[in-house]
């Protein structure tokens, strides 16, 4: 017995030996050289330079072709013309920049949206940021008038009807939900904030949306820009996004309800969202089968934008 | 050839013309066999030029294949696929940066880069509104976030696929078993930061200064720095996502405490993979050009066992 005992390596003794093997298999190997002629050599070497250098000459025309015109003109502002119109000559003109690079920007989407899972629970919080949220709008607040007469218009429904709701409908007949969730912004800040109002899913369920339809397209009618005029903010949710628990239409940011910089009366929070989709001061949702327009889409930026 | 006789004519009252007729043929008949020996001499030499080289292009060479082919090729598209990673990015990092100082005046965002073109720009004495003076130079420029998301995108995939591949380079070459590290590394690390720090002082001073011994492709400098490399590349891609799909991939933006947390990682990262490729550089020149060329054909004739040049 004691001599079989023996034979049996302790659990150290294997991991040890483990590790050894490991360590034998990663260990370098001698160098192995070969023998072949110059001449082979020679015609290797040319092919691979012309081939580096033929692959040089091609990043550096398709990199020019992708640089956003202010860089351009700040880089050689005496020759940005006649290399674009070089680039032009093989086919890489500015609408076919464009047309790439938003190509781009929906393979991004595809793959948040194919990430997107809605019993997935997005990061809650125990305490907001103690600084203020930021008003990174670059309009004009609106003025407080329109909240007296503030009304939330649905339509799209599948009783082809249209609704519109007071501020003071929503609040009693829906169950108020807290959360303290992240606000990212495409900028790069983001903001733990303490948000409370009704579900989304809520409103869906109380108000089904017509069948078919997977979008809701929401607005802003009462959105100023810079100079005070009215400048309508729209966004699209996709519905599954809008079922999601905790896509809030929110009436209480800390406890009080919203001020007129952050979207009195009503304004979507949707944590799995950018914060440009996070629509203030929400006017009307209407439900599409049609994916509708977005806001920061039209200028430039992505459109499902999932976190 | 013998030559025609025309004699009464030769002598003949006042004709010259023949005369120089016949001259200019023989002085034609010398050049022309003038220049068939010379053409003759000339395919000779010629002729023996080819044997040399063909007997040249025939000598036997010893190499040793330094890089698979994929590390060779996403060696090199890195350096493109990081300079477009960094020039956008600086430009997205413009919109909202991460590390900042209370706002002033000049400043509103408090950010530190513009801080550093103002400085910067003062010293080279640019006039005017020197703000932006940075970010023109290192970046696609202010006021771009749509255009550097868009481009950061398309460079952040492309670069995840060249890391995949270039680790697959690696796994098929066998390349990766010599950056693994080793018990040796540390007393070999100093020897190098030695040899390095004595390498002017002696080269001025014309004394010799011999390289250590390396045992295997690389010294334990670059071992440590091209594991480094790859690692810190992971990083990026993984702190990248934190950013990107902070909600749906909760627990990378956890593993870097928060989104913040994320940011800075990304843009360290950043800082380390670009400072890199200048020691990088500087270390291939001093090399020499078998050393350059074996990332572009894969092939050296400096094999291990000859002494380090």
């Amino acid at each position: 017995m004691p001599d079989k005992q023996a034979k049996v390596p302790s659990l150290g003794a294997k991991l040890g030996a483990a590790i050894r093997r490991a360590a034998a298999s990663a260990a370098e190997r001698p160098e192995t050289s070969r023998e072949t002629t110059r001449g082979v050599l020679a015609a290797r070497s040319r092919r691979d330079f012309l081939l580096f250098g033929a692959a040089a000459l091609a990043t550096t025309t398709v990199g020019w072709w992708l640089l956003p015109e202010r860089a351009k003109r700040t880089w050689l502002p005496g020759s940005a013309d006649r290399l674009d119109s070089l680039a032009a000559r093989v086919g890489l003109t500015r609408m076919q920049r464009e047309a790439n690079l938003n190509r781009v920007l929906t393979f991004d989407d595809d793959v948040a949206e194919a990430l997107f899972a809605k019993d997935r629970r997005v990061r809650t919080y125990d305490r907001a940021d103690p600084r203020p949220l930021v008003i990174n709008y670059n309009g004009r607040i609106p003025r407080p008038e329109y909240v007296a007469g503030w009304r939330l218009n649905l339509s799209g429904l599948a009783s082809g009807r249209t609704e519109s709701l007071s501020i003071d409908e929503l609040l009693s007949r829906f169950t108020r939900h807290d959360m303290i969730t992240r606000l990212v912004c495409v900028e790069g800040w983001s903001h733990v904030v303490a948000w409370g109002g009704l579900r989304f899913a809520d409103l869906l369920s109380a108000y089904p949306p017509a069948p078919g339809t997977r979008w809701a397209a929401m607005r802003s009618s009462v959105s100023l820009d810079d100079d005070g005029n009215p400048d309508p903010y729209y966004v699209s949710i996709d519905l599954e996004t809008a079922r999601h628990p905790q896509a809030l239409l929110a009436t209480h940011q800390a406890g009080a309800p919203l001020t007129l910089a952050h979207g009195a009366p009503l304004r979507l929070v949707a944590p799995m969202k950018l914060g440009l989709k996070n629509i203030k001061a929400l006017t009307d949702i209407a439900y599409t089968t049609a994916e509708p327009a977005d806001y920061w889409n039209d200028r430039g930026y992505s459109k499902y934008d999932g976190l | 050839m013998s030559r025609p006789e025309r004699s009464p004519s030769r002598r003949g009252g006042g004709r010259v013309a023949p005369i120089d007729m016949d001259n200019e043929r023989e002085t034609q008949k010398k050049e022309q066999e003038q220049r068939r020996a010379a053409a003759a001499a000339r395919a000779a030499r010629r002729e023996a030029t080819r044997a040399a080289r063909r007997a040249r292009e025939a000598e036997p060479v010893r190499v040793a294949d330094k890089h698979d082919g994929l590390v060779r090729v996403t060696h090199w598209a890195h350096v493109a696929l990081l300079l477009g990673l960094i020039l956008t990015g600086l430009a997205i990092y413009w919109a909202a940066p991460v590390f900042r100082h209370a706002p002033t005046p000049g400043n509103p965002r408090g950010d530190y880069f513009i801080d550093a073109g103002h400085a910067l720009a003062s010293l080279f004495g640019v006039p005017g509104d020197t703000r932006y003076w940075l970010y023109e130079r290192t970046s696609v420029g202010p006021y771009q976030l749509a255009n550097a998301l868009r481009l950061h995108w398309l460079f952040a995939y492309l670069y995840m696929v060249c890391g995949a591949l270039y680790v697959a380079g690696l796994v098929r070459g066998g390349g990766w078993r010599a950056l693994m590290p080793r018990a040796s590394d540390p007393a070999e690390a100093l020897a190098m930061i030695r040899y390095y720090l004595g390498v002017v002082p002696h080269a001025l001073s014309r004394k010799p200064w011999p390289h250590p011994p390396v045992v295997g492709k690389y010294n334990a400098l670059q071992r440590a720095a091209y594991l480094t490399m790859p690692l810190v590349g992971a990083l990026v891609v993984l702190s990248g996502w934190a950013m990107h799909k902070p909600a749906t991939l909760g627990w990378l933006e956890r593993l870097f405490v928060n989104y913040d947390g994320a940011r800075i990682v990304h843009f360290t990262c950043m800082a380390i993979l670009g400072s890199f490729t200048i020691p990088h550089v500087i270390l291939v020149i001093a090399d020499g050009w078998d050393t350059f060329r074996s990332m572009v054909t894969g092939w050296s004739v400096r094999l291990k066992g000859t002494p380090h040049a």
